[in-house]
């Protein structure tokens, strides 16, 4: 009896497509990453506004302090604000002394190593919307105390 | 690459594609792990110097600050908007008034009264910090329809800080 012999055969699949699929995808997530925003701290939500652009020229030295709350899982916090600090909760008390720290830091950068090096130096609040003012403006002061001089006010930008 | 063999004939060698794709993914994926989808943040400047304030320039016509005021209850709501003493109201239509007062009283954006004048803000300390950005952005200025920031008044400070109302 004769059988047909069917040839055992290999076809390979087409990855070009896949591949260019992949590197596209590559290409938009290299693009979209953004590393520079890892002193934002996630648990201060930050009040919006239309106003809020982001600014076109960025200062070299600046000083990012986020004021927020220990929120619980569904959001809501004890109403008692607090200053991330190296992502660690400090009470407005006890922020002056990292903060002496930080603008010897500074100082110790620039060239002239006096207190106006601190004037270049830009202090970023970023103040969780629920936080009271009168907070706000002692942590401005303790700044102050330690020679800061420049500060911003961070919010979110608003869509019309 | 299509090479000839020894008969003559054209052979297809294959590169090997298997490497390339693993690091691709690899790469892939550390950059979808690392994304994080942030909401462009503004910034407003705040104008804190330190010690006594100058001397003012006596060729220099002395303008008096514009002084905004804002009244908080215990639970940081706003009560009252003020405008020197001038009451605005405490919902979002106080700020609209607030922002055309601004304009009334510097005249134009961009002229020199809007250089010089001040604002300075004298907030409840429990007021809740939204606030304060809402009354910063409007005495700050104004969009217009093709989405252009319109200045009014360049500098803004803060009053001292208020003591907290007891509980």
């Amino acid at each position: 009896m004769k059988t047909k012999q069917i040839e055992a055969g290999f076809t390979e699949p087409d990855m070009t497509p896949m591949i260019d699929i992949v590197f596209q995808l590559l290409t938009f997530f290299m693009i979209a990453i953004n590393f520079e925003n890892t002193k934002a701290d996630e648990r201060v939500k930050l009040p919006t506004d239309m106003l809020a652009k982001p600014p076109e020229t960025k200062l070299d030295n600046e000083l990012v302090l986020n004021v927020g709350f220990n929120r619980r899982p569904d959001g809501s916090h004890n109403g008692n604000a607090v200053i991330f600090y190296n992502g660690d909760p400090v009470p407005l008390e006890g922020i002056l002394t990292p903060l002496q720290q930080e603008a010897t830091v500074f100082k110790a950068k620039s060239a002239d190593q006096s207190d106006k090096a601190l004037d270049d130096v830009a202090v970023i609040i970023r103040a969780d919307g629920e936080v009271p003012t009168g907070m706000v403006q002692e942590l401005i002061e303790k700044c102050q105390e330690a020679k800061f001089t420049k500060f911003s006010l961070k919010a979110i930008q608003k869509e019309k | 690459m299509p090479k000839l063999t020894k008969t003559g004939g054209l052979s297809k060698v294959d590169i090997p594609m298997a490497p390339m794709i693993d690091i691709v993914f690899q790469l892939l994926i550390f950059f979808m792990l690392n994304l994080k989808i942030v909401a462009p943040e503004g910034n407003f400047n705040v104008n804190m110097p330190l010690g006594a304030p100058k001397a003012a320039d006596p060729d220099k016509p002395i303008t008096p600050d514009i002084k905004v005021k804002l009244q908080a209850d215990a639970n940081g709501n706003l009560v009252q908007l003020l405008l020197g003493d001038n009451p605005l109201g405490n919902d979002d239509r106080a700020f609209e008034r607030l922002n055309s007062e601004i304009l009334k009283l510097i005249g134009r954006p961009g002229a020199a009264m809007a250089q010089d004048v001040e604002v300075e803000i004298d907030a409840d300390y429990d007021l809740r910090y939204e606030y304060i950005i809402k009354a910063v952005s409007k005495c700050t200025g104004r969009l217009d329809s093709r989405g252009n920031v319109i200045r009014y008044v360049e500098k803004v400070k803060f009053a001292p800080p208020k003591k907290r109302a007891p509980a």
